[in-house]
């Protein structure tokens, strides 16, 4: 739970974000510092699993909402996958499902692309 | 796609500039202008209303208006009391920059500020943000605000084709700088709402969740990870108060790391916190005295990080957990409620009021899960009693064998379903028969097993002592027939349970080993009752009173050694004589008026029906004692082991 991490999966035409911890000011902004530098480097396909991060605070989710937004300005797409029930029903309630995808697993998160 | 970070120029504009600005121009430039303000709008109004991501849309727009090249958007944080650069051209990271309240104050009032001539009262802004205007090459400043209120600031540099703005260049920039403002205050309106949705959105889902868990540990955990989330905390704890509310125990913490940064009493894993009205003022505490206050008073807490030395200095806030009856159950903890951008802010009287109401739930979820953990443990034990019950009945024989020349009777009467007494009559394949009587402590599957050790050891010993050999079986065994023989058997059974269980497992035993064929009886005693011999012309003696040792298991064999070491003695029988065995809650039961039955009233009751049968002596005494009691509960075990010589 306190294992703070991020690990980038880089595949052609999309990339994958894997964070591990609270979700929160600290690891949000490396998130959000991952997912310019992914954008700068052109790939605006990208999956952000959250399987390793159990817990979101209200900072993490406008952060989230940042990226989407970034990508949106680039036509790009962003699915979510990994999702506990309350972090989908969460999701879901503050409109970020209206403009992200939400997918189990990451397999089918890239599919949907 | 274009950068955003690039001016937005019209084309016409670009390349007439250098030349005499016409009329003409100006008009140009002035639908130019009012176009972008239209797009400002959209701007403001699509998408989630969140200015950090837009402010280079607005930046960019700004300075393609005007026809400057370079600039700087920065938005004012009051909790942090700093500026932070939200967009620039050229794109560059800068670090905030600090500003007093006096200095916002001043901003206020100013329309406009030159870099070239700022006002006095500015001269820590300007050298605090003296990178900035170097890099950017700044040359005017816009404050942002609407009203009172001073929302950030913008920069301007590098004017094209000219030294400065003209005038109705200002005001216009001041039209761009209100549209920036609005959007600002619209962009923390929007947050505000978003974070107050998103908490209690985990309010009314998290309260049934924790409700629904069923181990008091995940509850604890839940609790704690939940608070933490919908409080945008970064540390939280649960802290739980003992029984009689005299102390807080630390029951889950986040991060784990959070509990080795204070130094405050550990007991082993443990944290403890002293909370009762005789608890011992902690120096430099203020967390603790807080803690202690919020269970005393059953009122929230708020903690400052200064002089701290509880959760590693951080500002803290704590609600107490009420339970069904109104005791306070606990408090639950949250620390460092943090800002975008890394700031940590002061929990509010609404933070209070959420967590509040959280901590009810919190509570009725912590009782729940530690009510259904009392409950699955009472299954456990039922069941572990069954077992033990059925482990005892087993040791018990049910019936007694026919001793030539002798009669025996037993009776056990457990106290509750599991008893903690036992007795045996072993055959031995000489002819010759062992009988014991024991009184193990305990009750249920600890002392179930504790008797099944006894008696296998017994078994064991027996075969072992007559044989030299510990392989031989029960068929095998021979009488002990020496004094030693029986001492050494003893250490060895008080080595065994003393290995098998803890210091408050012990028995106490009574051993005779009997030949029917000389009739004598050779006798040990390790801390039990005495047995009374009476003899057919009525006079008595009890068995082992002088020669006992201490109990079994209480003791390491060393020990037992030094204290008093097991002796055996010998009896010849003839017929009619009796021997009483019994264990001490016949001794011990107590009447209503709160008397001992004692030693006394079994020798009489015991003389009174010498002359019956062994089963008539066992139902005397057993009525005796039954009369006795009366109406009175019964304590102990009670049991019974009757043997008369023909």
């Amino acid at each position: 739970m306190n294992k703070f991490d991020i690990q980038i999966r880089e595949d052609g035409e999309h990339a994958v974000i894997e964070t591990a911890g609270y979700l929160n000011d600290a690891l949000g902004e490396q998130l959000a510092e991952k997912a310019r530098e992914l954008i700068q480097n052109g790939y605006t396909q990208l999956v952000i699993n959250l399987e390793k991060t159990t817990l979101i605070n209200s900072i993490g989710i406008s952060i989230l909402i940042e990226i989407i937004e970034a990508l949106h300005e680039r036509e790009g797409a962003l699915n979510f996958c990994g999702l506990s029930a309350t972090q989908e029903r969460t999701f879901r309630m503050m409109a970020l499902a209206k403009y992200a995808g939400i997918f189990p697993d990451e397999e089918t998160a890239i599919a949907n692309l | 796609m274009k950068d955003s970070s690039e001016p937005i120029l019209g084309s016409d504009l670009q390349q007439t500039h250098g030349t005499q600005n016409t009329a003409e121009q100006t008009m140009e430039r002035l639908i130019f202008s009012l176009s972008e303000l239209e797009h400002l709008g959209q701007t403001l109004i699509s998408g989630y209303g969140n200015f950090n991501h837009s402010s280079k849309t607005y930046l960019r727009i700004t300075l393609g208006t005007l026809q400057v090249t370079r600039g700087v958007i920065l938005r004012y944080h009051p909790t942090g009391q700093n500026l932070d650069v939200v967009a620039s051209t050229p794109e560059q990271v800068f670090s905030p920059i600090p500003i007093e309240s006096e200095e916002v104050a001043d901003l206020l009032q100013l329309p406009f500020i030159e870099s070239a001539s700022p006002p006095t009262t500015l001269k820590e802004f300007f050298i605090q943000s003296a990178e900035l205007v170097e890099t950017i090459d700044i040359r005017l400043w816009v404050p942002l605000k609407i009203q009172d209120e001073f929302l950030g600031i913008i920069g301007l540099g590098r004017f094209l084709g000219r030294e400065t703005l003209e005038a109705w260049e200002k005001e216009l920039l001041t039209t761009l700088a209100n549209q920036i403002s609005i959007a600002i205050a619209y962009s923390q309106m929007v947050e505000g709402i978003q974070s107050e949705k998103f908490r209690l959105f985990m309010l009314a889902e998290s309260a049934p969740q924790i409700c629904q868990l069923l181990q008091p540990e995940d509850a604890a955990e839940q609790v704690v990870l939940q608070a933490v989330s919908f409080l945008d905390a970064n540390a939280g704890a649960l802290m739980l108060t003992s029984p009689e509310q005299q102390e807080l125990e630390l029951s889950y913490a986040f991060p784990e790391a959070l509990v080795e940064t204070t130094d405050l009493q550990h007991n082993g894993d443990r944290l403890i916190i002293p909370c009762g009205e005789e608890a011992p003022v902690v120096q430099d505490a203020s967390s603790v005295e807080m803690l202690k206050s919020v269970v005393n008073d059953g009122l929230p807490g708020h903690c400052l990080p200064e002089s701290d030395t509880l959760f590693g200095g951080k500002n803290l806030m704590a609600v107490p957990i009420p339970g069904r009856d109104g005791d306070i159950l606990g408090v639950l903890v949250v620390g460092d409620k943090e800002e975008r951008g890394g700031r940590i802010a002061p929990f509010t009287d609404e933070d209070v009021v959420l967590l509040d109401s959280f901590a009810k739930q919190a509570g009725v979820a912590i009782e729940n899960a530690h009510l259904h953990q009392e409950a699955l443990e009472a299954r456990q034990l039922q069941a572990e009693m069954e077992e033990a019950r059925k482990i005892q009945v087993n040791l018990i024989p049910d019936n007694l064998p026919d001793i030539p020349g002798y009669e025996v009777a037993g009776h056990y009467e457990p106290r509750g379903p599991v008893g903690g007494d036992y007795y045996d009559c072993i055959s031995l394949p000489t002819g010759r028969w062992g009988l014991a009587i024991a009184d193990v402590s305990g009750k249920g599957m600890q002392a179930a097993l504790l008797m099944a050790t006894l008696r296998a050891g017994l078994i064991s010993e027996l075969s072992r002592v007559e044989n030299g050999t510990s392989e031989g079986t029960e068929k095998e065994v021979c009488p002990a027939t020496t004094y030693a023989e029986l001492a050494e058997m003893a250490m060895t059974l008080n080595s065994l349970l003393y290995a098998s269980g803890t210091e408050e497992k012990y028995a106490t035993f009574f051993y005779s080993h009997l030949n029917p064929e000389t009739d004598v009886l050779t006798t040990l005693n390790a801390g039990h009752n005495p047995p009374l011999l009476i003899r057919k012309d009525g006079t008595s003696k009890w068995l082992g009173e002088d020669v006992g040792g201490i109990p079994l298991g209480m003791f390491p064999n060393d020990m037992v050694s030094s204290i008093a070491e097991y002796e055996a003695e010998h009896i010849e029988l003839v017929s009619g004589d009796v021997v009483v065995y019994y264990t001490d809650g016949v001794t011990e039961t107590v009447n209503v008026e709160d008397e001992y039955y004692e030693e006394d009233r079994l020798f009489e009751a015991s003389k009174a029906c010498k002359d019956g049968s062994a089963d008539a002596i066992r139902e005397h005494l057993h009525d005796a004692v039954m009369k006795f009691q009366g109406e009175a509960d019964q304590f102990d075990d009670l049991t019974l082991l009757i043997l008369k010589k023909k």
